[in-house]
């Protein structure tokens, strides 16, 4: 049966991390009565623990909301949560094309910030309505009328009809829901045209297959129906439609203008990406809607399971998290040192370490990971280039004409007062100046380009370091340029070892080098003899640190009550030792393969 | 209150913790108390209330241990002794530990009344210029009195403890130390190397334990001088004449259960391990335990391997296999043909012992046993 559209309400709300997004759609949950009190765990949209441990959205998550507007009509709200990291803006996107208005939050004591911007900017690129939201008016130092004005400048949107709210008192929540029905407009597909349905999450459920997140743009689909996969050209019979409020809610049908899920018995995961469009069989649509701009992974690493029997459990895991992560990538290798395992690609650092423990968590796997990377370009004196994810597969150095490296085009905006301070770090950074203005008053935007090398290696802490934390930070991808760059190979007791090899500056590889030896003889536990480390360029020791073989390890005293606790203190070690790989004779701890990056160059 | 199952055979050992000292010796982590006379009467009350509670039959040995039995005034500690003899085997070992500054010849006379049969002193080191700097509150000289004095009183099971690696001893130091500790002429020497725990006022002071090349070097010169003096390193810190070992601390070290009485004390029984509490309030009170786990099958082999391989003889294979109901040897395989290649085992046909560079690692040792646990 035909809904009517004018009820419906899609949006999103996009926020710059931390301006209180997640807390709003908890409010939003709550005066809808889509969940009780009772019910209510903070952040409900935020369903991985992950996700409320560290207080982020990592992943979109759907829910229909009903809601009873003062026009005395009810309304469907589907309400479409979106990561705020800038590691996410790919996420950020398939929610938006599912929608037609979003709710833009702006923290009232911080303003507009890197973020903020980067994600107006996607969700004009889909005509959505914008409802600016000025969040956390109830405390002391906000300052509305000034982050208002801000927007109206800065952004181009105006705010005479900006919400002023608190999204942990609730104060204003309720306009906002007006604001939702009167000013976002309702959809408007066409029920009677063939289906077409935009697919922007799925995810695996032993017993159904893949059960795919829907938005009905156009037609209809019910239970019975046979639907085509358009760009798979798959065909699969409808066992299940519904809703999300969050919990599911069985339908007989979805239609136009509806956000729902589908369970086709889908088992083939490759089949099934977001940005596909769903049609049916019988009566398929003429074409596939737009579908998303891919996104191509930017960080690579190299991911192995510390028991090497663990290796089709990580496949399997890894092709069911990209299920509903579709921006990683990964591509089966090999390591000398740590056998077989997968070259993964992510968006960048925040993602991999959200895959890391999710594969960890989630899958219950114990997992290495190698330094990350970024792909340079390597051109050979043949004339010939090769992408390179993996700087242990560096071809020798006498076939290499040049290396070039990925730049990204960074926007820093900080207090003023820090721009000296975050010019020299990009200085540090190999950075290349392009432009210093004013944002307003009190803060500039100081854009650069940078090896994208750097951003991976410490970018981030430097920087939140250098600015106490003041300024926010967007880039984006920029193109290659040439680098003298050299292949760092570090030796334990005298093998390399691939897995640990790094393509680094010339100009800082000696300092580099004596980091990563000195951090790894921390971290390498005592063997029973001199273990040295080297790091070595063109099979040239640059540095080198030995570590001391364990003369005496014993309790000096063991009574009755000290068992417990002296085991316990073992039982410590024991556990540090689970995640530790073999490498010839020398156990080597998970970390290890991450120093590289850790380490802070300002010691 | 932890209740023995009917059909289990009880423990052959029983421990009992007296808190007091007259003065707190500065490496000390044990719960301990100052002296206090009004507190010592109530406590040796509780004490022996708990004592009745846990319907104890006879063992075979008895423990009095501390902080410092010696600091209690001689009817206090005459009251506990009393009430400990009957629960002794024939033939059962009963020890009570002695502070050089309060061992007198009424105590010892006490102690032959009532049944004590091993006297272990705390010595600790020969240099009084070290003595005072850990605020022990005797000389070396009192220490070789109260040994005699000791003999005299017709005790010939003696130990002496003694502590290396203290702050600013050299290995010359060390060699005086043993020399004079050689020269008391007892059957038993413990000598444990300094540990700077939590919770003693070295840690607070911010000591530093000695680097390992150092205590390996100290220790090695303490077996080879006392195993020429014919001592046997039965346990890693322990060195005995003529077998007369520690009867009680071999129930430890074989992971054996046992009673724990008084404050702070810990027990094992009926495959739980408990703790008292260490609040002298809350035990006045009677509320003696204060946490309790039961050890699992894996917890119940670290344990074992923890405290038996500290055992100069190791374990035997039978009995390994009786309790586990696996063979040690199959189940470990793989650590034991990685550690044989720096020959940490010393496997015999009956036992499983480490050799001397493995009992010097051996929590090396173990973390790589646990891992199969």
């Amino acid at each position: 049966m035909e809904i009517d559209q004018k009820y419906i309400r899609n949006f999103s709300i996009i926020a710059h991390i931390d301006h209180g997004k997640s807390t709003l759609a908890d409010r939003i949950l709550e005066l809808t009565e889509t969940i009780s009190k009772r019910e209510m765990k903070d952040q409900i949209l935020d369903s991985m623990d992950l996700e409320r441990e560290r207080g982020i959205t990592i992943k979109l998550n759907a829910v229909t909301l009903k809601y009873h507007a003062k026009d005395g009509h009810d309304y469907m709200f589907n309400l479409i949560d979106t990561p705020g990291h800038v590691d996410f803006s790919y996420e950020v996107s398939r929610s938006l094309a599912a929608c037609e208005g979003c709710l833009l939050v702006v923290d009232a004591t911080q303003g507009v910030e890197a973020q903020t911007l980067a994600n107006v900017y996607l969700a004009v690129d889909n005509n959505l309505e914008i409802i600016p939201i000025i969040n956390k008016v109830d405390l002391p130092s906000a300052m509305p009328e000034l982050v208002k004005d801000e927007i109206e400048k800065r952004i181009g949107i105006s705010c005479a009809n900006a919400c002023e709210v608190s999204a942990k008192t609730g104060q204003g929540v309720d306009e906002v829901l007006e604001m939702v029905v009167r000013d976002i407009p309702a959809p408007n597909g066409d029920y009677n045209a063939p289906l077409q349905a935009l697919i922007f999450d799925s995810y695996y459920d032993s017993y159904r297959g893949v059960i795919i997140l829907v938005r009905i743009k156009n037609g209809s689909v019910k239970v019975g129906d046979t639907i085509r996969l358009m760009a798979a050209n798959h065909d699969y019979l409808v066992t299940e439609v519904g809703i999300r409020t969050p919990k599911e809610l069985k339908k007989n049908e979805l239609s136009a203008g509806e956000v729902g899920y589908i369970a086709a018995q889908i088992k083939d995961i490759k089949d099934v990406f977001p940005g596909e469009t769903v049609t049916l069989a019988t009566n398929p649509a003429k074409e596939a809607l737009p579908g998303y701009k891919r996104m191509n992974p930017m960080v690579f690493c190299g991911l192995y399971p510390v028991d090497s029997k663990k290796y089709l459990d990580l496949k399997d895991a890894l092709e069911k998290l990209s299920l509903n992560d579709a921006s990683l990538t990964f591509e089966a290798e090999t390591s000398q040192a740590l056998g077989f395992g997968f070259r993964c690609g992510f968006l960048g650092l925040l993602h991999m370490d959200v895959v890391q423990e999710r594969l960890e968590r989630e899958y219950g796997l114990d997992l290495i990971l190698t330094a990350p990377s970024v792909i340079y370009h390597v051109y050979l004196t043949k004339g010939e280039m090769i992408e390179l994810d993996n700087p242990s597969k560096l071809p020798d150095l006498t076939t290499i004409r040049e290396i070039q490296e990925p730049f990204v085009k960074a926007s820093i905006m900080t207090p003023k007062e820090y721009v000296g301070p975050v010019m020299d770090l990009c200085q540090k950074k190999r950075g290349i100046y392009i432009d210093l203005e004013y944002f307003d008053d009190t803060r500039m935007i100081i854009s650069y380009e940078l090896p994208l090398s750097e951003i991976v290696y410490n970018f981030f802490d430097k920087l939140k370091s250098y600015t106490k934390g003041y300024a926010s930070f967007d880039y984006e991808y920029s193109g290659y340029h040439a680098g003298n760059l050299s292949k760092m190979d570090i030796l334990l007791n005298g093998e390399p070892i691939d897995a640990l090899s790094t393509i680094v500056y010339r100009g800082n590889a000696y300092e580099r080098g004596s980091i990563v030896v000195r951090k790894l003889k921390e971290i390498i536990p005592r063997q029973q003899f001199e273990v040295p480390v080297q790091a070595a360029i063109n099979g040239k020791v640059i540095a080198r640190a030995d570590i001391k073989a364990v003369r005496k390890d014993v309790l000096a005293k063991c009574y009755g009550g000290d068992i417990t606790r002296k085991r316990k203190l073992l039982e410590k070690q024991k556990e540090g030792k689970k995640r530790m790989k073999a490498i010839g004779s020398v156990e080597v701890p998970q970390e290890a393969f991450m120093t590289v990056l850790s380490i802070d160059d300002e010691e | 209150m932890i209740h023995l199952k009917m059909n289990k055979p009880s423990p052959k050992s029983l421990y009992i913790h007296i808190p007091f000292c007259a003065h707190i010796c500065k490496y000390c982590d044990f719960t301990k108390l100052i002296y206090n006379e009004e507190f010592a009467k109530k406590y040796v009350d509780v004490l022996l209330y708990e004592l009745d509670s846990y319907h104890i039959g006879k063992v075979d040995t008895i423990y009095v241990g501390g902080g410092t039995p010696t600091s209690l005034k001689d009817s206090d500690l005459k009251r506990i002794l009393l009430a400990l003899k009957p629960h002794l085997n024939d033939g059962g070992e009963f020890t009570v530990e002695a502070n050089v500054e309060n061992l007198d010849a009424n105590k010892l006379d006490i102690f032959k009344e009532c049944g004590v049969n091993r006297i272990s002193i705390g010595v600790e080191s020969t240099s009084d210029k070290m003595l005072q700097s850990i605020n022990r509150h005797h000389t070396f000289k009192d220490a070789v009195s109260v040994v005699s004095l000791t003999k005299e009183k017709g005790f010939d099971n003696i130990n002496v403890d003694l502590i290396y690696g203290l702050p600013g001893q050299s290995l010359e130091d060390l060699k005086t130390d043993l020399d004079n500790i050689l020269s008391l002429d007892v059957p038993h020497i413990s000598i444990y190397s300094l540990i700077v725990e939590k919770g003693s006022m070295f840690f607070n002071m911010g000591i530093k334990e000695q680097d390992e090349n150092t205590s390996r070097e100290f220790y090695e010169l303490i077996v080879s001088k006392l195993r020429e003096a014919g001592y046997e390193r039965y346990e890693i810190s322990n060195f005995a004449k003529n077998k007369r070992y520690s009867r009680h601390n071999l129930t430890y070290w074989k992971d054996e259960e046992y009673y724990g009485l008084g404050l702070g004390a810990s027990g094992y029984l009926n495959k739980v391990r408990y703790k008292n509490t260490s609040s002298l309030k809350k035990y006045l009170a009677k509320e003696f335990i204060d946490t309790k786990e039961e050890v699992t099958p894996t917890s119940e082999m670290e344990d074992y391997l923890l405290t038996n391989l500290r055992l100069e003889k190791g374990f035997k294979k039978e009995d390994f296999k009786k309790r586990f109901g696996v063979d040690f040897e199959m189940k470990f395989k793989e650590v034991i043909t990685s550690l044989n290649k720096n020959s940490l085992f010393s496997i015999s046909k009956d036992s499983i012992m480490l050799s001397d560079e493995g009992l010097i690692l051996l929590d090396f040792v173990l973390v790589k046993l646990y891992e199969y646990c």
